[in-house]
């Protein structure tokens, strides 16, 4: 089942001279349940992709669908909304609250969902727990290290069981270790709940355990490599 | 509702987690806005509050029984003393009688009859000493000699404004006696009678006419003047408390008595010259205008704390808003902020001024020339500007956050402008 259809996506940014067009017509399906890498060299427009996909920018030309969801006709508010309950974020600097300890950056989008306190903390538990942080539950993030608070990053994207995982270059920031220990996490969740995850980095080995890289260049997709 | 819990628990997090002395500056901030708002006020208008505590304390009591407007003296003096006696709220009261006369000083040391005699005229006050002295405390008012006894005769007060050693600057325009002291002898003349008395003391006092009349026991004052009438020209009148309720309700049991027929009968309230209650009015408003720009700049502070603090947390205001929390729980974590410092501030503030400030004016008046100028803050007063200082805090705790939170918020993300 086709759960996100982009339709000749264009982004342009400033105006006259100045004008930058990033992303030049691009069209793309992904599948429920796929894991899919957005791949290319730096200014290929591959995280403007992923902005667009992902309902934090709106393009300047074409249309997206998201689980059925003409997204583009959607009000700020409803965008929110949106992301809240259909999607979920794993962004490369972990972007936790500081001053929330683990499971309550966790509980953050589940409380906004409207589950109560108690309800919130359990399935922050059971969030945190599945990511291999058990006990860590009261750490504040400047308590755990920088592949911790990834994980912990990726409970609260998962949480609330969003129908696509958008993960932002999620090991930019990590050592190598750390880096695969994130990437085999995000494949777990992937493979063992079904979970669709559009991810985009730049390191071919994070990527060889996807369905299909997406390569980009120069804001189209130059070719698809189906690696399963 | 869920945005005000995720906002609650944003900015209880942000303040708990505060640097501590960071937070201690702020709230420290909030309460000198506080007493700056209560106390500016407070004193301008305790400057007029002391003053007239003065005049109720020491010349016109809780309640003044004076002649009718077409009367010279009070009518049926003797019925109303009677009336008196039997009301139980009445605790004191002093019967005075008035003459103006004239007073000539260093009469011992005048050789020399073509220079200026050391004279001036006064007003002078016929008194039962104890009587007056349970009403206005007048002993207490005695700074140099000692006090009228009852059982003496021959003896004076003088009022220090009546002396040159106290009103240097304008005896000009008053005249005022030279070299007088406790012990000296003066003549007083009324009506060319004359008759010499022993000054007793120097009474002082920063309360109406009090330090500018000379004191004597009225059946000496009423003999040198011969009158044989009892009406006198002013009754003072001390209850057993000093508040505006017993003052009417006592004024109320006098006109019941009819002797709104035989004198003006006014509560301290009602006797207080206007100007005073104009003067008191126009410093409320001049102290509320001086607390006002306390306000703004309080306000201006608490924008420009918050505008940092979520300016240097734009990112992670992106970061919330893009996985889907509400932006009026990211504004509700920042006005919360802003409630709080102006919550703990204040009650900081209420703390000074209602435990140590207005204790410690009451026991230490600021002396100005013309009052003992004393803190007054009262409660729904403090209460009114307690409100407006935290609704202002408020919306300067909400701006900031609207400008930064209503950012795109990939921007935000991103740290793009």
């Amino acid at each position: 089942m086709e759960i996100i259809k982009a339709t000749n996506i264009h982004r342009k940014f400033g105006e006259g001279d100045l004008e930058a067009h990033i992303l030049k017509g691009i069209d793309l399906s992904v599948q429920e349940g796929e894991f899919i890498a957005i791949m290319g060299k730096s200014g290929a427009g591959k995280s403007t992709l992923m902005y667009q996909l992902s309902v934090l920018d709106e393009p300047t030309n074409g249309n997206i669908e998201i689980n059925n969801v003409c997204v583009s006709q959607l009000t700020e508010h409803q965008r929110t909304a949106f992301r809240l309950n259909t999607l979920g974020y794993v962004f490369q600097n972990y972007a936790l609250v500081p001053d929330l300890s683990a499971e309550e950056n966790v509980m953050l989008p589940l409380l906004m969902r409207g589950q109560n306190w108690q309800e919130a903390r359990t399935n922050a538990r059971q969030a945190i727990d599945a990511v291999g942080l058990v006990g860590k539950y009261l750490n504040l993030p400047a308590e755990l290290s920088g592949g911790e608070q990834q994980r912990v990053s990726i409970a609260r994207a998962v949480a609330g069981k969003p129908k696509i995982l958008f993960a932002d270059e999620p090991t930019a920031n990590l050592d190598t270790v750390s880096g695969i220990q994130v990437i085999d996490l995000i494949a777990q969740l992937n493979k063992n709940y079904g979970q669709t995850v559009v991810m985009v980095t730049h390191e071919r080995e994070y990527a060889m355990g996807c369905n299909r890289i997406i390569n980009m260049q120069d804001g189209q997709i130059t070719n698809i490599e189906q690696l399963r | 509702m869920r945005s005000l819990r995720i906002g609650f628990l944003l900015g209880f997090r942000q303040i708990q987690r505060a640097n501590f002395w960071t937070t201690v500056l702020i709230v420290f901030v909030m309460m000198l806005t506080f007493l700056n708002l209560i106390a500016v006020s407070g004193i301008l208008v305790g400057l007029i509050a002391g003053s007239e505590r003065a005049v109720q304390d020491k010349s016109i009591g809780d309640l003044i029984i004076t002649p009718l407007d077409n009367e010279e003296k009070i009518l049926q003096t003797e019925t109303i003393r009677r009336i008196l006696d039997t009301i139980p709220e009445v605790t004191s009261y002093s019967i005075r009688y008035q003459q103006s006369v004239q007073i000539t000083a260093n009469l011992e040391t005048r050789r020399d009859l073509n220079t200026e005699p050391n004279v001036i005229g006064a007003r002078a006050v016929g008194i039962d000493p104890r009587a007056e002295d349970a009403v206005t405390a007048l002993s207490e008012n005695v700074i140099e000699g000692e006090y009228l006894d009852p059982d003496e005769s021959g003896y004076i007060l003088i009022g220090a404004l009546n002396l040159d050693r106290y009103t240097a600057g304008f005896a000009d325009i008053t005249g005022s006696l030279e070299n007088v002291f406790p012990g000296d002898s003066v003549r007083v003349t009324v009506n060319g009678a004359s008759r010499e008395f022993i000054i007793k003391g120097i009474v002082n006092a920063k309360a109406g006419d009090v330090a500018s009349f000379v004191y004597l026991p009225e059946r000496e004052l009423r003999r040198l003047s011969s009158s044989a009438s009892r009406d006198a020209d002013e009754i003072a009148i001390r209850l057993e408390d000093k508040t505006p309720e017993t003052g009417n309700e006592v004024k109320a049991i006098l006109v019941s008595q009819n002797i709104d027929s035989f004198a003006l009968v006014r509560t301290f309230q009602e006797a207080l010259p206007k100007f005073l209650t104009d003067i008191k009015n126009t410093f409320n408003i001049l102290g509320t205008f001086i607390g006002a720009v306390g306000i703004i700049v309080a306000s201006i502070t608490i924008f420009i704390i918050i505008f940092i603090n979520a300016i240097s947390r734009r990112q992670q205001i992106g970061i919330l808003k893009g996985i889907g929390i509400d932006r009026k729980a990211i504004e509700v974590a920042y006005v919360l902020q802003s409630a709080f410092y102006a919550l703990v501030g204040s009650a900081f503030g209420v703390l000074v001024t209602y435990g140590f400030l207005i204790g410690y004016f009451d026991a230490n008046p600021i002396d100005f020339p013309f009052s003992d100028g004393i803190l007054v803050a009262e409660p729904i007063g403090t209460l009114y500007r307690f409100i407006i200082l935290f609704i202002i805090t408020l919306f300067a705790g909400f701006i900031p956050a609207w400008i930064i939170v209503r950012q795109n918020t990939l921007n935000s993300i991103l740290g793009r402008k």
